[in-house]
């Protein structure tokens, strides 16, 4: 039987079968993608919200504390043509924006067709522009940043360019622009608390002194942290002339720190045994070494014990004791320190030190003392956490650490424990008898060395400063406070040494901070002789 | 007979699957809609968020609250006194710190900078 030929209605029902069968797959493919795929599949997804992500990310204190945001703002600009009445839409946006009337009005008298009326306004501004009713107006979306802290620290955060989303121009919003950039935000070591303690207690000390500047840093000692770092002051309106506000006087600015340099010079002595603390040292008739006589700012008996010669002061016992390691010696000792090279942190600033050109015994001598070297406090401050935190290396650091970062060893345990006890007998019955709180053990040194103006040491020009670490006998925590020329009815005379100025202000920031930073007051025997001064 | 059975029978499926493509096409459309809705309502929530986290902090830095505690309190600048932490009490069950001895004065001196400030504690057995 011969195959029978489809007829031509036969045919068109297959087609029209063929058709259907493809429709009913079309719409099945759609459907599972719609449920299953979201749409990927056919490429018809739903539309993303025009969203307008945060340029930089967030920077936070330890504690989570917000210190710089971006914001959301808006550029508003104008077409005036589009205004029925002119003067009364300038009147309107320059009341609702704080934008300046005289300008607008001129603007808008203007053949512009387009006029900025104010840059970078708050979303309730907006607001309050958009309840004018007016005509022709457009917002630019933008970004601001915000520090809701103020001014708290301001050389450290640093600041970006007044442009939104402009890159960070100075301190770690600078030092961090590329993590920031990136929208990683950064946890910084910086405690705004304590931060607030040491700008409160500096400034008032920078007042009662009369000083032109003052700082001051706070460090724990096993992790390199800075929990906060002032220079005062940092307001344009109090600044007197020549002090710029912006400047982080502690990380980028070399000072000629004086006696607290006398820590590395007696950390060296006990670290070679060159010297013993009991041993007796001439000191009453200065120490003469090539056409130099070195003499002390006070008087001072003939004999001093080593010990007493830390406690007192002494640059005359100091040199002797700096000149038995010798300059080879000390030089490798304080650039194992990192006193040596440039301190680089996450900071943008940084400054090189300024060293002797030639190290004979001369500069031994006085190095020893804290004179022809300068050195950043901040380098200064990581040398003598490293002195009295076990003797180990920790690098200086802004940003949250966990744990004890402590590296290698850089002097004997036996040496930061001798350390230790020297510095706590200077606050006992040395200088820095102003530094003490009851209750927390400080241990410190402190620092008042003459300024230098060109090339000549000037006697009542002074740097006053005090190096503190408690509780002294397991520090946890370095505080270096600095006051640049105290003067005036408050520090005259030997008043302005660093016993009378400095010391006292480290020990109101240890009295303050110290509960702060859950530290238990020591038990402190009934009726023992108190010490508390200021 | 069967071919017009199934040509009717194709021709409503396929004017039924037009319909529902439609229906479904309008509903995404729809559901498009809401979701953009939402989600620049949370941009918008997220923002405002943001921006009153950024005041909260303003508002309350230790600046302003000294300031107010000062001036409206009349509260003055006092070092606080930390007797102890957390960490030191004594468990359940484990010894305290004193031994269980009787305490017959509570004992401390303040780490206060006024030295009119020192309780004086002994502790008695």
């Amino acid at each position: 039987m011969a195959p029978t030929v489809p007829s031509l209605i036969q045919r068109r029902i297959v087609v029209a079968g063929g058709f259907c069968v493809m429709a009913f797959a079309l719409v099945g493919v759609r459907l599972v993608d719609l449920a299953v795929f979201k749409g990927q599949v056919t490429g018809v997804s739903v539309a993303a919200v025009d969203e307008t992500p945060p340029v930089r990310a967030d920077i936070v204190d330890r504690n989570g504390e917000l210190l710089a945001r971006d914001l959301p703002v808006f550029d508003l600009y104008a077409m005036p043509h589009t205004f029925w009445d002119k003067e009364e839409a300038a009147r309107g946006l320059a009341a609702a924006t704080g934008a300046n009337l005289a300008r607008l009005e001129k603007a808008f008298a203007s053949k512009h067709n387009y006029v900025l009326v104010a840059r970078q306004i708050s979303p309730d501004i907006r607001d309050r522009v958009m309840h004018l009713g007016l005509p022709g107006l457009e917002f630019h979306p933008a970004v601001k940043r915000f520090y809701p802290q103020g001014i708290a620290a301001v050389q450290v955060i640093g600041a970006t360019q007044a442009v939104s989303g402009g890159q960070g121009v100075d301190g770690l919003e600078r030092g961090l622009n590329a993590r920031l950039v990136a929208g990683q935000s950064a946890q910084l070591s910086l405690d705004m608390r304590i931060q607030y303690v040491l700008e409160q207690e500096a400034e008032a000390a920078r007042k009662k002194y009369n000083a032109y500047a003052a700082g001051g840093i706070v460090m724990n000692v096993n992790t390199g942290e800075v929990l906060a770092m002032a220079s005062l002051p940092d307001t344009q309106g109090t600044a007197p002339k020549g002090i710029d506000p912006r400047r982080n006087r502690m990380a980028q600015d070399d000072y000629e720190l004086g006696s607290v340099f006398k820590i590395f010079a007696f950390a060296l002595a006990l670290e070679d045994h060159t010297t013993r603390m009991d041993e007796l040292l001439p000191v009453g008739s200065g120490f003469k070494i090539d056409k130099f006589t070195i003499r002390d700012a006070e008087h001072m008996p003939a004999l001093m014990k080593a010990r007493d010669i830390l406690a007192q002061s002494s640059n005359a016992g100091t040199a002797q004791i700096a000149l038995r390691s010798g300059a080879d010696r000390q030089r490798a000792f304080l650039a194992n320190l990192g006193l040596l090279q440039p301190m680089h942190t996450e900071l943008a600033e940084w400054v090189r030190p300024i060293l002797p050109r030639h190290w004979g015994e001369v500069e031994t001598a006085t190095i020893g003392f804290g004179h022809g070297i300068s050195v950043s406090p901040l380098a200064f401050v990581t040398a003598a956490s490293m002195i009295v935190n076990g003797g180990r290396r920790i690098a200086p650091t802004f940003l949250k650490q966990d744990g004890d970062r402590r590296g290698e060893q850089v002097i004997k345990p036996e040496t930061s424990a001798g350390m230790r006890d020297l510095l706590r007998y200077v606050v006992t019955d040395g200088t820095g008898k102003a530094a003490d709180v009851l209750g927390y053990n400080v241990g410190g040194k402190t620092g008042s060395a003459e300024k230098n103006e060109k090339g000549r040491y000037v006697a009542h020009k002074l740097l006053t400063s005090f190096c503190a670490a408690f509780p002294i006998d397991n520090p946890r925590y370095l505080v270096f406070v600095m006051l640049d020329e105290p003067h005036g009815a408050n520090a005259e005379g030997v008043m302005a040494l660093a016993g009378h100025t400095a010391a006292p202000l480290a020990g109101d920031v240890i009295a303050h901070i110290a509960p702060m930073l859950e530290m238990p007051a020591a038990a402190v025997a009934p009726h023992a002789p108190t010490k508390s001064s200021s | 007979m069967l071919v017009r059975i199934l040509n009717t029978f194709f021709l409503a499926a396929a004017g039924l699957s037009c319909l529902a493509l439609y229906h479904v096409s309008e509903q995404t459309r729809v559901e498009r809609v809401k979701l953009a809705s939402v989600e620049r309502q949370i941009v918008d929530e997220k923002s405002s968020m943001s921006v009153l986290q950024a005041e909260w902090q303003r508002v309350a830095n230790p600046e302003r609250i000294q300031h107010l505690a000062e001036t409206r309190l009349g509260m003055d600048d006092t070092p606080t006194v930390e007797l102890s932490s957390f960490e030191m009490l004594p468990r359940r069950g484990e010894e305290s710190p004193l031994n269980a001895d009787p305490v017959q004065n509570a004992s401390l001196i303040a780490p206060s900078r006024d030295t009119n400030m020192h309780l004086v504690v002994a502790r008695g057995n």
